[in-house]
């Protein structure tokens, strides 16, 4: 009788439950916080943290609350980063603090707009997360996982290398995408104006997240009982240093100082000559991209290892996968992480995609200024080195026998490959 | 009881008002030019809207007269009483009339195959590859996670080469001009859709797939993907463009290609710069 009872419950409960409950889904839009950096308050290996530091952790929260805002729905725009927004910040949303004390609503027609925050909710935040932390909800179905801002760094720009990237580089990256990765062309998706009420918000993100490190920086040199450290003048100080460093980049665009020559068999053929180190530059491409530019140089780990880590299974359990391979292989392996972190493949020159934009310019500044975090350096300084290797890897994927069938090298190497 | 009949008739005639309504509003009827919300611009999109109206006209008629049916019988042999409370007449029960049974299987297979041979050349003129036209291939679009990759030839005329020009969620082709394109999939199923043009087609890994389409007015419309290919597939729309002239798609390439191939900024670039 009880057995019965409880199943003819079970039943209903089943049924009711659902009706009740409908399918809201307002537990998701609870309060949005900032998520901080794990630095803040855990030990990272091989970074400094505030770790066991409550006081200067605490004044790193209040800084950061005073200078951007508590929550992502009560921004703050300092004065001094203005400039670097269009309209000084207005169309990052409708409600906002400017300075210190003013509450503003702006918008057309004083209409509330979606504004950058709004955009960035709708079309960004699943895989780059609420602070830009690159950690939204999709982000671990991802390879190669979604950028993490709060480096100030991002790869595929025109600015030299190191440096804050221009705010044309976030456009084309937003409107194009970035063929290979996960990255959508928004252009079908956003009108121009809304894209760069986007890139306003990815920069005060990518402000934010930097002057979030910088304190944390600062900190981790100070002692937790100094009452004086990390004071708010500490702070307007490393927040106006980060400002100031994405101002430098907006004038700092590197434009080729010769156009790129046609793409006659000398130029490719002289290109193919400086990718395989045969030329006075000693250029080392073949160490990572490798021999046949497949991605597969001696310097990384083989493809097999990186399948095997990467994407053999659970994506939390990399470093348990990791351990299976010999002490080498594991030390090649931190070797050439990116700055975030995160395993990272030379590309496979001869498939035809590249992900910061195919036109000769994008890969005269890959190739001349490095990519930005990744493995790859800066490229020698002679322009029209720049482009003969420009056009071998534009005609590579239409002349495999570049490489396949390249003459053999004038005097023999030691190969690199047998130290693997 | 038989007031029970009114609520089905009002069900019915909600339904068919649906539909009645439907033609007079750009919002409700099939997807077309703004401009004219009852042209439709492809010669394909005419013949399916011809099929789907058939159907349409067909399971209509078939639904207003079971309706009527239902509401009237439910209507005036309801609550039927005698002095005594009684059911004038009690409910019967018969084995079933093997000749209504053969009435009710012969009309609606003789529709169905009506239906079905009617439409067969239709399909054929869309899907079929022996019927795809014999032009030089406007693109290859090529669906990925999570937008569509569109390859033009360059100005060689041949796909594949090194002349090519890339695009991401902009299709480009000419109005009145029969377009075909190559449609390949580089992971996932996906499916290329544009509503205007009643096109429909997956995009299969591994294969390369024909498709063929026109339009008579130039203007803008929409490509989707109509397949749930991973988190992103509502991210997978693009722009479509049908000019008005082969000089006018030209210019666009030409732009496009004159884009992809620069190798410095240009001086209004650099000057802009603060």
């Amino acid at each position: 009788m009880i057995v019965r009872c409880r199943l003819r419950l079970l039943i209903g409960l089943c049924c009711l439950v659902p009706t009740l409950s409908g399918c809201s889904d307002r537990f998701l839009a609870g309060p949005m916080q900032y998520v901080e950096n794990d630095a803040l308050t855990k030990e990272v290996k091989g970074k400094n943290s505030l770790a066991g530091k409550p006081r200067l952790q605490d004044k790193v929260r209040n800084a950061l609350a005073k200078l951007y805002g508590e929550k992502p729905d009560r921004m703050i725009v300092s004065e001094g980063m203005g400039v670097l927004l269009t309209g000084g910040g207005a169309r990052l949303a409708s409600y906002q603090k400017v300075g210190e004390s003013k509450l503003r609503n702006l918008g057309p027609d004083r209409k509330p707009i979606a504004g950058g925050y709004g955009l960035y909710r709708r079309n960004c935040l699943h895989c780059h997360g609420v602070s830009g932390a690159g950690d939204g909800p999709t982000a671990a179905y991802l390879y190669p996982i979604p950028r993490d801002y709060r480096k100030g760094l991002f790869k595929f720009t025109s600015t030299p290398f190191g440096a804050r990237p221009h705010r044309d580089d976030l456009k084309r990256t937003i409107t194009n995408g970035l063929h290979g990765t996960s990255m959508p062309a928004f252009e079908a998706l956003m009108s121009s104006d809304e894209i760069e009420q986007v890139i306003d918000y990815v920069i005060f993100l990518s402000v934010r997240g930097e002057t979030e490190l910088e304190l944390i920086e600062l900190g981790a040199l100070s002692d937790e009982t100094d009452m004086s450290a990390l004071s708010m003048d500490d702070a307007r100080q490393a927040a106006e240093s980060v400002f100031n460093k994405w101002k430098t980049a907006q004038t700092a665009i590197i434009n080729p100082p010769v156009p790129a020559p046609p793409s006659t068999p000398k130029s490719i053929h002289h290109g193919r000559d400086l990718f395989l180190g045969r030329t006075k530059e000693k250029l080392d491409c073949v160490g990572c991209h490798g021999a046949l530019a497949q991605g597969d140089g001696p310097t990384f780990v083989s493809q097999d290892v990186f399948n095997k880590v990467v994407f053999g299974g659970n994506p939390s359990e990399k470093e348990e996968r990791l351990k299976q391979f010999d002490e080498k292989t594991r030390e090649v392996w931190t070797q050439k992480l990116d700055d975030w972190g995160n395993p990272v493949r030379p590309a496979n020159l001869n498939r035809g995609v590249y992900k910061g934009g195919r036109r000769p310019i994008d890969l005269y500044w890959r190739i001349s200024k490095g990519i930005n975090g990744a493995n790859m350096p800066p490229g020698p300084n002679d322009a029209a080195v720049i482009w003969d290797v420009v056009n071998f890897v534009l005609a590579l994927p239409y002349q495999p026998e570049l490489l396949t069938n390249a003459p053999a090298p004038p005097a023999a190497q030691a190969p690199a490959v047998a130290n693997r | 009881m038989r007031y029970w009949s009114v609520l089905f008739a009002l069900a019915a005639i909600f339904s068919v008002g649906a539909f009645l309504y439907a033609p007079f509003s750009p919002d409700w009827w099939l997807p077309n030019p703004a401009s004219d919300y009852r042209h439709v611009v492809s010669t394909f999109g005419r013949e399916i809207d011809s099929l789907y109206l058939i159907i349409l006209i067909i399971t209509g008629v078939v639904f207003i007269g079971t309706q009527v049916v239902l509401v009237w019988e439910s209507f005036r042999f309801a609550d039927q009483k005698d002095e005594a409370g009684k059911p004038v007449r009690p409910a019967q029960y018969f084995h079933g009339s093997q000749r209504l049974e053969v009435i009710w299987t012969i009309i609606p297979a003789a529709i169905l195959v009506f239906i079905a041979l009617y439409q067969m050349g239709t399909w054929a003129s869309i899907k079929f590859r022996s019927s795809a036209p014999k032009v030089p291939p406007l693109a290859e679009i090529t669906g990925r996670q999570f937008q569509w990759v569109m390859r033009y030839p360059g100005p060689d005329g041949k796909l594949n080469t090194q002349d090519d020009l890339f695009t991401v969620n902009d299709l480009h082709f000419v109005k009145n001009r029969t377009a075909l394109i190559y449609l390949k999939s580089s992971d996932v199923i996906h499916s290329f859709f544009l509503p205007q043009m009643r096109i429909k087609q997956d995009a299969v890994p591994g294969l390369t797939i024909p498709v063929w389409f026109d339009a008579d007015t130039a203007g803008k419309y929409d490509l989707a993907c109509a397949e749930l290919c991973g988190w992103g597939h509502y991210k997978m729309r693009a722009n479509v463009t049908v000019h008005e002239t082969d000089e006018e798609f030209r210019k666009w390439l030409n732009e496009k290609l004159a884009e992809q191939n620069q190798s410095q900024l240009t001086m209004a670039t650099v000057s802009q710069e603060r």
